[in-house]
Protein backbone atom coordinates (compact mmCIF):
# COMPACT_ATOMS: atom_id res chain seq x y z
CA UNK A 1 0.00 0.00 0.00
CA UNK A 2 1.13 3.31 -1.18
CA UNK A 3 0.15 6.44 0.89
CA UNK A 4 0.80 9.75 -0.15
CA UNK A 5 0.05 12.71 2.63
CA UNK A 6 0.61 16.79 1.82
CA UNK A 7 2.70 16.39 -0.81
CA UNK A 8 4.23 19.91 -2.08
CA UNK A 9 6.71 20.27 -4.73
CA UNK A 10 7.72 23.45 -6.62
CA UNK A 11 10.42 24.52 -9.32
CA UNK A 12 11.69 27.37 -10.11
CA UNK A 13 10.48 28.20 -13.30
CA UNK A 14 12.91 29.71 -16.30
CA UNK A 15 11.21 33.12 -15.53
CA UNK A 16 12.39 33.04 -11.92
CA UNK A 17 8.58 32.46 -10.89
CA UNK A 18 7.49 29.65 -8.67
CA UNK A 19 5.60 26.65 -10.27
CA UNK A 20 3.78 24.75 -8.21
CA UNK A 21 4.13 21.28 -9.56
CA UNK A 22 2.56 19.50 -6.71
CA UNK A 23 0.12 21.27 -4.65
CA UNK A 24 -1.33 19.38 -1.20
CA UNK A 25 -1.54 15.54 -2.74
CA UNK A 26 -3.30 13.34 -0.55
CA UNK A 27 -3.54 9.37 -2.22
CA UNK A 28 -3.80 5.84 -1.15
CA UNK A 29 -3.07 3.30 -3.32
CA UNK A 30 -4.52 -0.62 -2.42
CA UNK A 31 -2.57 -3.21 -2.37
CA UNK A 32 -2.51 -4.74 -5.97
CA UNK A 33 -4.43 -1.92 -7.47
CA UNK A 34 -3.73 -0.56 -11.08
CA UNK A 35 -4.35 2.92 -10.80
CA UNK A 36 -4.18 4.85 -13.70
CA UNK A 37 -3.36 8.76 -13.19
CA UNK A 38 -4.84 11.50 -16.18
CA UNK A 39 -4.39 15.08 -16.50
CA UNK A 40 -3.19 17.25 -19.09
CA UNK A 41 0.29 17.86 -19.87
CA UNK A 42 2.06 19.73 -17.37
CA UNK A 43 -0.03 19.04 -14.26
CA UNK A 44 2.51 17.17 -12.97
CA UNK A 45 1.46 13.70 -13.32
CA UNK A 46 5.34 12.75 -13.80
CA UNK A 47 6.84 14.60 -11.07
CA UNK A 48 4.35 13.08 -8.45
CA UNK A 49 5.50 9.38 -10.08
CA UNK A 50 9.10 10.14 -9.83
CA UNK A 51 8.67 11.23 -6.42
CA UNK A 52 6.85 8.04 -5.42
CA UNK A 53 10.34 6.18 -7.61
CA UNK A 54 12.40 8.09 -5.43
CA UNK A 55 13.95 9.59 -8.12
CA UNK A 56 13.62 13.29 -7.42
CA UNK A 57 12.98 15.31 -3.68
CA UNK A 58 10.19 17.11 -2.63
CA UNK A 59 9.25 20.08 -0.48
CA UNK A 60 6.71 18.68 2.43
CA UNK A 61 4.99 15.54 2.86
CA UNK A 62 5.30 12.43 3.36
CA UNK A 63 4.96 8.84 1.19
CA UNK A 64 4.88 5.81 2.79
CA UNK A 65 4.80 2.14 1.00
CA UNK A 66 3.98 -0.44 3.36
CA UNK A 67 4.82 1.57 6.40
CA UNK A 68 8.61 2.15 5.00
CA UNK A 69 9.17 5.99 4.16
CA UNK A 70 10.40 6.91 0.67
CA UNK A 71 14.31 8.14 0.76
CA UNK A 72 15.06 6.60 -2.75
CA UNK A 73 14.98 4.52 -5.63
CA UNK A 74 14.24 1.22 -3.48
CA UNK A 75 13.85 -2.53 -4.66
CA UNK A 76 10.16 -2.61 -3.91
CA UNK A 77 9.77 -0.67 -6.99
CA UNK A 78 10.70 -0.10 -10.59
CA UNK A 79 9.74 1.87 -13.56
CA UNK A 80 9.12 1.79 -17.34
CA UNK A 81 9.41 4.61 -18.92
CA UNK A 82 8.11 6.75 -21.82
CA UNK A 83 11.24 6.86 -24.12
CA UNK A 84 11.86 2.91 -23.20
CA UNK A 85 15.22 3.86 -21.89
CA UNK A 86 17.37 0.87 -23.30
CA UNK A 87 20.71 0.87 -23.73
CA UNK A 88 21.63 0.62 -27.50
CA UNK A 89 24.98 -0.56 -26.72
CA UNK A 90 23.35 -3.50 -24.90
CA UNK A 91 21.67 -6.69 -26.04
CA UNK A 92 17.85 -7.46 -25.43
CA UNK A 93 19.21 -9.81 -22.77
CA UNK A 94 21.48 -7.79 -21.26
CA UNK A 95 19.05 -4.93 -20.89
CA UNK A 96 16.41 -7.33 -19.49
CA UNK A 97 18.86 -8.78 -16.96
CA UNK A 98 20.42 -4.70 -15.97
CA UNK A 99 17.82 -3.78 -13.06
CA UNK A 100 18.77 -7.60 -11.58
CA UNK A 101 22.41 -6.64 -12.33
CA UNK A 102 22.44 -3.16 -10.57
CA UNK A 103 20.74 -4.69 -7.72
CA UNK A 104 23.66 -7.27 -7.08
CA UNK A 105 21.28 -10.79 -8.38
CA UNK A 106 24.03 -13.28 -9.54
CA UNK A 107 24.74 -14.06 -13.41
CA UNK A 108 23.19 -17.82 -13.53
CA UNK A 109 19.83 -16.92 -12.31
CA UNK A 110 19.48 -13.02 -13.66
CA UNK A 111 19.75 -14.53 -17.28
CA UNK A 112 17.46 -17.53 -16.48
CA UNK A 113 15.02 -15.29 -15.05
CA UNK A 114 15.64 -12.52 -17.95
CA UNK A 115 15.21 -15.58 -20.56
CA UNK A 116 11.49 -16.41 -18.73
CA UNK A 117 10.19 -12.65 -19.09
CA UNK A 118 11.38 -11.90 -22.54
CA UNK A 119 9.27 -15.03 -23.44
CA UNK A 120 6.44 -13.23 -21.28
CA UNK A 121 6.33 -10.17 -23.04
CA UNK A 122 7.05 -12.19 -26.57
CA UNK A 123 10.05 -11.67 -27.57
CA UNK A 124 11.70 -15.15 -27.52
CA UNK A 125 14.19 -15.62 -30.29
CA UNK A 126 15.33 -11.71 -30.08
CA UNK A 127 17.66 -11.99 -26.67
CA UNK A 128 20.90 -11.00 -28.92
CA UNK A 129 19.25 -8.52 -30.96
CA UNK A 130 20.12 -4.32 -29.72
CA UNK A 131 17.36 -1.82 -29.51
CA UNK A 132 18.23 -0.59 -32.92
CA UNK A 133 16.76 -3.14 -34.54
CA UNK A 134 13.56 -3.12 -32.49
CA UNK A 135 10.04 -1.18 -33.00
CA UNK A 136 9.16 0.81 -30.67
CA UNK A 137 6.10 -1.31 -29.64
CA UNK A 138 8.93 -4.34 -29.33
CA UNK A 139 11.26 -1.64 -27.28
CA UNK A 140 8.63 -0.98 -24.82
CA UNK A 141 8.22 -5.20 -24.25
CA UNK A 142 11.76 -4.55 -23.49
CA UNK A 143 11.45 -2.12 -20.89
CA UNK A 144 8.37 -4.00 -18.77
CA UNK A 145 10.16 -7.10 -18.72
CA UNK A 146 13.23 -5.06 -17.18
CA UNK A 147 11.18 -3.57 -14.86
CA UNK A 148 9.17 -6.90 -14.24
CA UNK A 149 12.46 -9.02 -13.50
CA UNK A 150 13.54 -7.29 -10.57
CA UNK A 151 10.03 -8.77 -8.64
CA UNK A 152 8.78 -5.15 -7.57
CA UNK A 153 5.85 -4.68 -5.48
CA UNK A 154 4.97 -1.55 -7.06
CA UNK A 155 5.56 -0.83 -10.94
CA UNK A 156 5.74 2.96 -11.98
CA UNK A 157 4.35 2.96 -15.60
CA UNK A 158 5.09 7.00 -16.96
CA UNK A 159 2.90 7.10 -20.03
CA UNK A 160 4.37 3.75 -21.60
CA UNK A 161 2.71 3.68 -24.65
CA UNK A 162 3.18 7.67 -25.40
CA UNK A 163 5.05 6.61 -28.25
CA UNK A 164 3.94 3.93 -30.24
CA UNK A 165 1.17 3.42 -32.44
CA UNK A 166 -2.29 2.31 -32.03
CA UNK A 167 -2.50 -0.80 -32.81
CA UNK A 168 0.48 -1.78 -30.84
CA UNK A 169 -1.14 0.10 -27.60
CA UNK A 170 -3.50 -2.13 -28.10
CA UNK A 171 -1.71 -5.17 -28.12
CA UNK A 172 0.38 -4.01 -25.26
CA UNK A 173 -2.07 -2.88 -22.72
CA UNK A 174 -3.85 -6.27 -23.20
CA UNK A 175 -0.66 -7.71 -22.94
CA UNK A 176 0.37 -5.68 -19.52
CA UNK A 177 -3.44 -6.57 -17.66
CA UNK A 178 -2.50 -10.29 -18.65
CA UNK A 179 0.98 -9.86 -16.85
CA UNK A 180 -0.71 -8.07 -14.12
CA UNK A 181 -3.38 -9.94 -13.67
CA UNK A 182 -1.67 -13.28 -13.03
CA UNK A 183 0.53 -11.84 -10.09
CA UNK A 184 0.67 -9.82 -7.34
CA UNK A 185 1.21 -6.55 -8.10
CA UNK A 186 0.38 -2.81 -7.60
CA UNK A 187 0.51 -0.91 -10.41
CA UNK A 188 0.73 3.14 -10.64
CA UNK A 189 0.24 4.30 -14.96
CA UNK A 190 0.35 7.74 -15.96
CA UNK A 191 -1.26 8.38 -19.17
CA UNK A 192 -3.15 11.53 -21.14
CA UNK A 193 -5.65 9.43 -23.05
CA UNK A 194 -9.03 8.65 -20.90
CA UNK A 195 -9.64 6.10 -23.11
CA UNK A 196 -6.23 3.91 -21.87
CA UNK A 197 -7.09 5.61 -18.32
CA UNK A 198 -10.58 3.84 -17.88
CA UNK A 199 -9.63 0.59 -20.21
CA UNK A 200 -6.84 -0.60 -17.92
CA UNK A 201 -7.67 1.27 -14.21
CA UNK A 202 -9.34 0.11 -10.71
CA UNK A 203 -9.28 3.87 -10.06
CA UNK A 204 -8.35 6.79 -12.46
CA UNK A 205 -7.18 9.55 -10.61
CA UNK A 206 -7.78 12.65 -12.62
CA UNK A 207 -5.38 15.96 -11.80
CA UNK A 208 -5.17 19.40 -12.77
CA UNK A 209 -2.79 21.56 -14.07
CA UNK A 210 -1.19 24.88 -12.41
CA UNK A 211 -1.00 24.02 -9.10
CA UNK A 212 -0.98 20.00 -9.84
CA UNK A 213 -3.55 18.73 -7.95
CA UNK A 214 -5.74 16.28 -7.23
CA UNK A 215 -9.37 17.04 -8.67
CA UNK A 216 -11.38 13.86 -8.31
CA UNK A 217 -10.91 10.05 -7.90
CA UNK A 218 -13.30 7.81 -10.03
CA UNK A 219 -13.79 4.50 -9.59
CA UNK A 220 -13.72 2.10 -13.03
CA UNK A 221 -16.43 -0.72 -11.42
CA UNK A 222 -16.04 -2.71 -15.21
CA UNK A 223 -15.68 -6.63 -13.96
CA UNK A 224 -11.82 -8.44 -14.37
CA UNK A 225 -10.29 -9.70 -15.62
CA UNK A 226 -10.42 -7.27 -19.04
CA UNK A 227 -7.54 -8.94 -20.90
CA UNK A 228 -9.35 -11.41 -22.89
CA UNK A 229 -11.35 -9.16 -24.80
CA UNK A 230 -10.25 -5.43 -24.12
CA UNK A 231 -12.16 -4.29 -27.41
CA UNK A 232 -15.39 -5.39 -25.48
CA UNK A 233 -14.42 -3.96 -22.94
CA UNK A 234 -14.23 -0.35 -24.74
CA UNK A 235 -17.92 -0.85 -25.75
CA UNK A 236 -19.51 -1.25 -22.56
CA UNK A 237 -22.15 1.13 -21.48
CA UNK A 238 -20.08 1.84 -18.40
CA UNK A 239 -16.79 2.62 -19.81
CA UNK A 240 -18.47 5.12 -22.43
CA UNK A 241 -20.55 6.44 -19.76
CA UNK A 242 -17.17 7.19 -17.54
CA UNK A 243 -15.03 8.51 -20.73
CA UNK A 244 -17.68 11.02 -21.68
CA UNK A 245 -17.67 11.82 -17.47
CA UNK A 246 -14.14 12.47 -17.97
CA UNK A 247 -14.00 14.17 -20.73
CA UNK A 248 -16.53 16.71 -19.43
CA UNK A 249 -13.98 16.90 -16.27
CA UNK A 250 -11.19 17.61 -18.73
CA UNK A 251 -12.94 20.23 -20.78
CA UNK A 252 -14.15 22.33 -17.60
CA UNK A 253 -10.42 22.76 -16.63
CA UNK A 254 -9.48 23.38 -19.68
CA UNK A 255 -11.95 26.29 -19.54
CA UNK A 256 -11.49 27.47 -16.18
CA UNK A 257 -7.63 27.58 -17.06
CA UNK A 258 -8.59 29.69 -20.20
CA UNK A 259 -10.82 31.79 -18.19
CA UNK A 260 -7.91 31.90 -15.41
CA UNK A 261 -5.35 33.53 -18.19
CA UNK A 262 -8.16 35.60 -20.02
CA UNK A 263 -8.53 37.25 -16.36
CA UNK A 264 -5.00 37.89 -16.16
CA UNK A 265 -4.42 39.55 -19.30
CA UNK A 266 -7.81 41.62 -19.19
CA UNK B 1 8.29 -7.77 -69.65
CA UNK B 2 6.59 -10.67 -67.87
CA UNK B 3 7.70 -9.88 -64.19
CA UNK B 4 6.50 -5.98 -64.30
CA UNK B 5 3.10 -6.85 -62.40
CA UNK B 6 2.91 -8.78 -59.07
CA UNK B 7 5.73 -9.20 -56.37
CA UNK B 8 9.10 -9.26 -58.07
CA UNK B 9 10.68 -12.64 -57.23
CA UNK B 10 13.57 -12.62 -55.07
CA UNK B 11 16.87 -12.46 -56.61
CA UNK B 12 20.64 -12.30 -55.81
CA UNK B 13 22.06 -8.72 -56.85
CA UNK B 14 24.04 -9.54 -59.77
CA UNK B 15 27.49 -8.68 -59.86
CA UNK B 16 27.57 -5.66 -62.07
CA UNK B 17 25.06 -4.20 -59.44
CA UNK B 18 27.17 -4.82 -56.58
CA UNK B 19 30.06 -3.07 -58.18
CA UNK B 20 28.43 -0.39 -58.83
CA UNK B 21 27.02 -0.06 -55.84
CA UNK B 22 30.17 0.00 -53.50
CA UNK B 23 32.86 2.52 -53.29
CA UNK B 24 35.57 1.14 -55.04
CA UNK B 25 35.27 1.72 -58.80
CA UNK B 26 34.86 5.70 -57.56
CA UNK B 27 38.02 5.90 -55.85
CA UNK B 28 39.52 3.72 -58.21
CA UNK B 29 37.81 6.11 -60.81
CA UNK B 30 39.12 9.23 -59.29
CA UNK B 31 42.02 8.23 -58.79
CA UNK B 32 42.63 7.41 -62.40
CA UNK B 33 41.54 10.76 -63.46
CA UNK B 34 44.42 12.42 -61.05
CA UNK B 35 46.91 10.26 -62.28
CA UNK B 36 46.83 11.14 -65.95
CA UNK B 37 46.09 14.96 -65.14
CA UNK B 38 49.03 14.93 -62.96
CA UNK B 39 50.94 12.74 -65.86
CA UNK B 40 49.56 15.40 -68.67
CA UNK B 41 50.65 18.42 -66.80
CA UNK B 42 54.18 17.12 -65.71
CA UNK B 43 54.94 16.80 -68.96
CA UNK B 44 53.40 19.48 -70.43
CA UNK B 45 54.60 22.15 -67.77
CA UNK B 46 56.82 20.14 -65.67
CA UNK B 47 59.84 21.95 -63.93
CA UNK B 48 62.47 20.77 -62.20
CA UNK B 49 60.18 20.29 -58.92
CA UNK B 50 57.26 18.75 -60.33
CA UNK B 51 58.28 14.94 -61.30
CA UNK B 52 55.58 13.10 -63.56
CA UNK B 53 53.22 10.59 -61.95
CA UNK B 54 55.51 7.51 -63.61
CA UNK B 55 58.37 8.97 -61.91
CA UNK B 56 57.16 9.61 -58.56
CA UNK B 57 55.55 5.94 -58.44
CA UNK B 58 58.88 4.73 -59.85
CA UNK B 59 60.57 6.83 -56.81
CA UNK B 60 58.40 5.55 -53.99
CA UNK B 61 59.69 1.80 -54.95
CA UNK B 62 62.65 2.55 -55.15
CA UNK B 63 62.72 4.52 -51.82
CA UNK B 64 60.60 1.60 -50.32
CA UNK B 65 63.69 -0.53 -50.99
CA UNK B 66 66.32 2.44 -49.88
CA UNK B 67 66.88 1.18 -45.27
CA UNK B 68 67.25 4.95 -45.14
CA UNK B 69 63.92 5.43 -45.65
CA UNK B 70 62.59 2.89 -43.01
CA UNK B 71 65.57 4.09 -40.31
CA UNK B 72 63.07 7.53 -41.04
CA UNK B 73 59.55 5.35 -40.93
CA UNK B 74 61.07 4.26 -37.52
CA UNK B 75 62.31 7.43 -35.83
CA UNK B 76 59.43 9.46 -36.76
CA UNK B 77 57.32 6.59 -35.81
CA UNK B 78 58.55 6.88 -32.51
CA UNK B 79 57.23 10.31 -31.43
CA UNK B 80 54.19 9.59 -33.29
CA UNK B 81 53.47 6.55 -31.26
CA UNK B 82 54.44 8.27 -27.89
CA UNK B 83 52.99 11.72 -28.69
CA UNK B 84 49.60 9.95 -29.40
CA UNK B 85 49.21 7.55 -27.13
CA UNK B 86 49.84 10.10 -24.40
CA UNK B 87 47.12 12.42 -26.05
CA UNK B 88 44.92 9.11 -25.89
CA UNK B 89 45.74 8.35 -22.31
CA UNK B 90 45.35 12.35 -21.04
CA UNK B 91 42.44 13.02 -23.56
CA UNK B 92 39.89 10.58 -22.94
CA UNK B 93 39.79 10.92 -18.90
CA UNK B 94 39.72 14.56 -19.31
CA UNK B 95 37.59 15.16 -22.05
CA UNK B 96 34.95 12.56 -19.82
CA UNK B 97 35.12 14.70 -16.65
CA UNK B 98 34.64 18.21 -18.51
CA UNK B 99 31.81 16.70 -20.18
CA UNK B 100 30.29 15.49 -16.87
CA UNK B 101 31.33 18.29 -14.96
CA UNK B 102 30.17 21.67 -16.58
CA UNK B 103 31.33 24.11 -13.92
CA UNK B 104 34.82 22.61 -14.91
CA UNK B 105 34.15 23.33 -19.13
CA UNK B 106 33.65 26.73 -18.14
CA UNK B 107 37.28 27.49 -17.17
CA UNK B 108 38.79 25.39 -20.13
CA UNK B 109 36.45 25.96 -23.04
CA UNK B 110 38.45 29.05 -24.02
CA UNK B 111 42.28 27.71 -23.70
CA UNK B 112 40.28 24.28 -25.64
CA UNK B 113 39.60 26.82 -28.18
CA UNK B 114 42.39 28.32 -28.47
CA UNK B 115 44.36 24.63 -28.55
CA UNK B 116 41.95 23.96 -31.60
CA UNK B 117 42.99 27.44 -33.63
CA UNK B 118 46.22 28.04 -32.93
CA UNK B 119 48.60 27.71 -35.81
CA UNK B 120 50.96 24.79 -34.24
CA UNK B 121 53.61 26.00 -36.65
CA UNK B 122 53.63 29.12 -34.66
CA UNK B 123 54.55 27.36 -31.57
CA UNK B 124 57.16 25.26 -32.96
CA UNK B 125 60.34 27.33 -32.65
CA UNK B 126 59.25 28.25 -28.81
CA UNK B 127 59.08 24.36 -27.95
CA UNK B 128 62.32 23.86 -29.40
CA UNK B 129 64.05 26.72 -27.80
CA UNK B 130 62.44 25.08 -24.08
CA UNK B 131 63.37 21.57 -24.81
CA UNK B 132 65.79 21.38 -27.27
CA UNK B 133 65.78 19.26 -30.73
CA UNK B 134 65.26 16.03 -29.53
CA UNK B 135 62.18 13.01 -29.28
CA UNK B 136 61.05 15.45 -26.17
CA UNK B 137 59.82 18.26 -28.44
CA UNK B 138 58.87 15.81 -31.02
CA UNK B 139 56.26 13.78 -28.75
CA UNK B 140 55.03 17.42 -27.11
CA UNK B 141 53.94 18.40 -30.58
CA UNK B 142 52.55 14.88 -31.71
CA UNK B 143 50.37 15.36 -28.40
CA UNK B 144 49.55 19.00 -29.16
CA UNK B 145 48.91 18.85 -31.97
CA UNK B 146 46.31 15.89 -31.35
CA UNK B 147 44.97 15.74 -28.13
CA UNK B 148 42.21 18.57 -28.79
CA UNK B 149 40.17 16.16 -31.18
CA UNK B 150 40.64 13.76 -28.82
CA UNK B 151 39.39 15.94 -25.64
CA UNK B 152 36.17 17.44 -27.47
CA UNK B 153 35.17 14.70 -28.78
CA UNK B 154 34.72 12.69 -25.45
CA UNK B 155 33.17 15.54 -23.67
CA UNK B 156 30.75 15.91 -26.64
CA UNK B 157 30.49 11.95 -26.12
CA UNK B 158 30.01 12.06 -22.59
CA UNK B 159 27.67 15.17 -22.31
CA UNK B 160 25.54 13.55 -25.30
CA UNK B 161 24.15 10.41 -23.50
CA UNK B 162 20.81 10.29 -22.70
CA UNK B 163 19.65 11.75 -19.37
CA UNK B 164 17.13 9.52 -19.51
CA UNK B 165 19.29 6.29 -19.66
CA UNK B 166 20.89 8.12 -16.14
CA UNK B 167 17.88 8.59 -14.84
CA UNK B 168 16.69 4.90 -15.67
CA UNK B 169 19.92 3.46 -13.94
CA UNK B 170 19.51 5.17 -10.80
CA UNK B 171 15.62 3.77 -10.54
CA UNK B 172 17.05 0.35 -10.64
CA UNK B 173 19.49 2.07 -7.69
CA UNK B 174 22.71 2.02 -9.26
CA UNK B 175 25.77 3.87 -7.22
CA UNK B 176 27.30 6.79 -9.21
CA UNK B 177 30.02 4.40 -9.89
CA UNK B 178 27.88 2.01 -11.55
CA UNK B 179 26.34 4.94 -13.87
CA UNK B 180 29.82 5.42 -15.02
CA UNK B 181 31.04 2.26 -15.89
CA UNK B 182 27.43 1.08 -17.12
CA UNK B 183 25.88 3.92 -19.05
CA UNK B 184 28.49 7.14 -19.16
CA UNK B 185 31.35 5.60 -20.59
CA UNK B 186 29.70 3.00 -23.33
CA UNK B 187 27.58 5.68 -24.42
CA UNK B 188 30.58 8.33 -25.03
CA UNK B 189 32.82 5.22 -26.80
CA UNK B 190 31.14 6.06 -29.66
CA UNK B 191 32.36 9.65 -29.69
CA UNK B 192 35.39 8.84 -28.32
CA UNK B 193 36.40 6.11 -31.25
CA UNK B 194 35.95 9.58 -33.44
CA UNK B 195 38.09 11.64 -31.88
CA UNK B 196 40.83 9.29 -31.70
CA UNK B 197 40.60 8.59 -35.29
CA UNK B 198 40.29 12.03 -35.77
CA UNK B 199 42.84 12.80 -33.70
CA UNK B 200 45.18 10.58 -35.45
CA UNK B 201 45.35 12.42 -38.49
CA UNK B 202 46.13 15.79 -36.68
CA UNK B 203 49.02 13.53 -34.90
CA UNK B 204 50.79 12.15 -38.53
CA UNK B 205 50.17 15.84 -39.32
CA UNK B 206 52.04 16.89 -36.40
CA UNK B 207 55.07 14.30 -36.53
CA UNK B 208 55.70 15.56 -40.43
CA UNK B 209 55.17 18.99 -40.05
CA UNK B 210 57.65 19.69 -36.43
CA UNK B 211 60.12 17.49 -38.52
CA UNK B 212 59.93 19.94 -41.47
CA UNK B 213 60.00 23.20 -39.38
CA UNK B 214 62.21 22.82 -37.29
CA UNK B 215 64.01 19.12 -35.87
CA UNK B 216 65.26 18.15 -39.42
CA UNK B 217 65.54 14.65 -38.72
CA UNK B 218 63.55 11.45 -39.74
CA UNK B 219 60.95 11.52 -42.69
CA UNK B 220 61.06 15.38 -42.39
CA UNK B 221 64.82 15.47 -42.81
CA UNK B 222 64.67 12.82 -45.56
CA UNK B 223 61.63 15.67 -47.27
CA UNK B 224 64.17 18.46 -46.73
CA UNK B 225 67.54 16.66 -48.08
CA UNK B 226 65.84 15.61 -51.68
CA UNK B 227 64.15 18.85 -52.03
CA UNK B 228 68.13 20.67 -51.35
CA UNK B 229 69.33 18.12 -53.62
CA UNK B 230 66.18 18.76 -56.75
CA UNK B 231 65.63 15.31 -55.88
CA UNK B 232 61.66 15.66 -56.59
CA UNK B 233 60.59 12.02 -57.54
CA UNK B 234 62.14 11.16 -54.43
CA UNK B 235 60.78 14.10 -52.77
CA UNK B 236 57.05 13.78 -54.25
CA UNK B 237 57.96 9.33 -52.97
CA UNK B 238 58.63 10.50 -49.43
CA UNK B 239 55.39 11.94 -49.16
CA UNK B 240 53.48 9.28 -50.87
CA UNK B 241 54.42 6.73 -48.27
CA UNK B 242 53.57 9.22 -45.04
CA UNK B 243 50.12 9.25 -47.14
CA UNK B 244 49.94 5.84 -47.18
CA UNK B 245 51.06 5.50 -43.57
CA UNK B 246 48.62 7.78 -42.40
CA UNK B 247 45.66 6.88 -44.77
CA UNK B 248 46.38 2.39 -43.43
CA UNK B 249 46.67 4.16 -39.35
CA UNK B 250 43.14 5.81 -40.03
CA UNK B 251 41.42 2.84 -42.01
CA UNK B 252 42.61 0.52 -39.17
CA UNK B 253 41.13 3.62 -36.35
CA UNK B 254 37.74 3.35 -38.27
CA UNK B 255 37.95 -1.01 -38.06
CA UNK B 256 38.44 -0.63 -34.21
CA UNK B 257 35.45 1.70 -33.97
CA UNK B 258 32.87 -0.55 -36.01
CA UNK B 259 34.10 -3.25 -33.85
CA UNK B 260 34.05 -1.76 -30.46
CA UNK B 261 30.41 0.17 -31.27
CA UNK B 262 28.80 -1.96 -33.81
CA UNK B 263 25.38 -0.15 -32.36
CA UNK B 264 26.30 3.12 -33.38
CA UNK B 265 26.38 2.25 -37.02
CA UNK B 266 22.90 -0.11 -36.34
CA UNK B 267 21.70 3.65 -34.86
CA UNK B 268 22.60 6.21 -37.28
CA UNK B 269 21.83 3.71 -40.71
CA UNK B 270 18.03 3.17 -38.72
CA UNK B 271 15.13 6.37 -37.88
CA UNK B 272 15.46 6.02 -33.91
CA UNK B 273 11.60 5.52 -33.69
Amino acid sequence: MIEISGLHKSFVGQDGSTVNALDDVNLTVNENEFLTVLGPSGCGKTTLLKAIAGLIGWDSGDIVIDGQPVRGPGPDRSMVFQNFALMPWATVLDNVAFGMRMRGVGKAEREERARTLIKTVGLSGFETKRPGELSGGMQQRVGIARALAVRPKVLLMDEPFGAVDEQTRRLLQEELLGIWEGQQLTVVFITHSMEEAVLLGDRVVLMSARPGRIAEIVPVPMARPRSHDIGAVGRSPEYVQITAYLWDRLRDMHEEHRDVRAGVTA
Amino acid sequence: MSTLAGPLPPRRRGLLRRIADSDRPYQILTFVVFAVVWEVYARQWGGLLIPTFGETVAATFELLGDPELWHALYVSNQALAIGFGIAVVVGVPVGIVLGRFPTLERFSDVYLNILLVTPMAAIIPLLVMSVGFGLTSRVILVTVFSIVMVIVNSRTGVRGVDPGLIEMARSFGASERQIWREILLPGALPAIMTGIRLGLGRAVTGMVIVELLMVSVALGGLILEYRGLFMAPLLYGTIVIILAEALLLISVARWCERKLTPWARTNSAKDPR
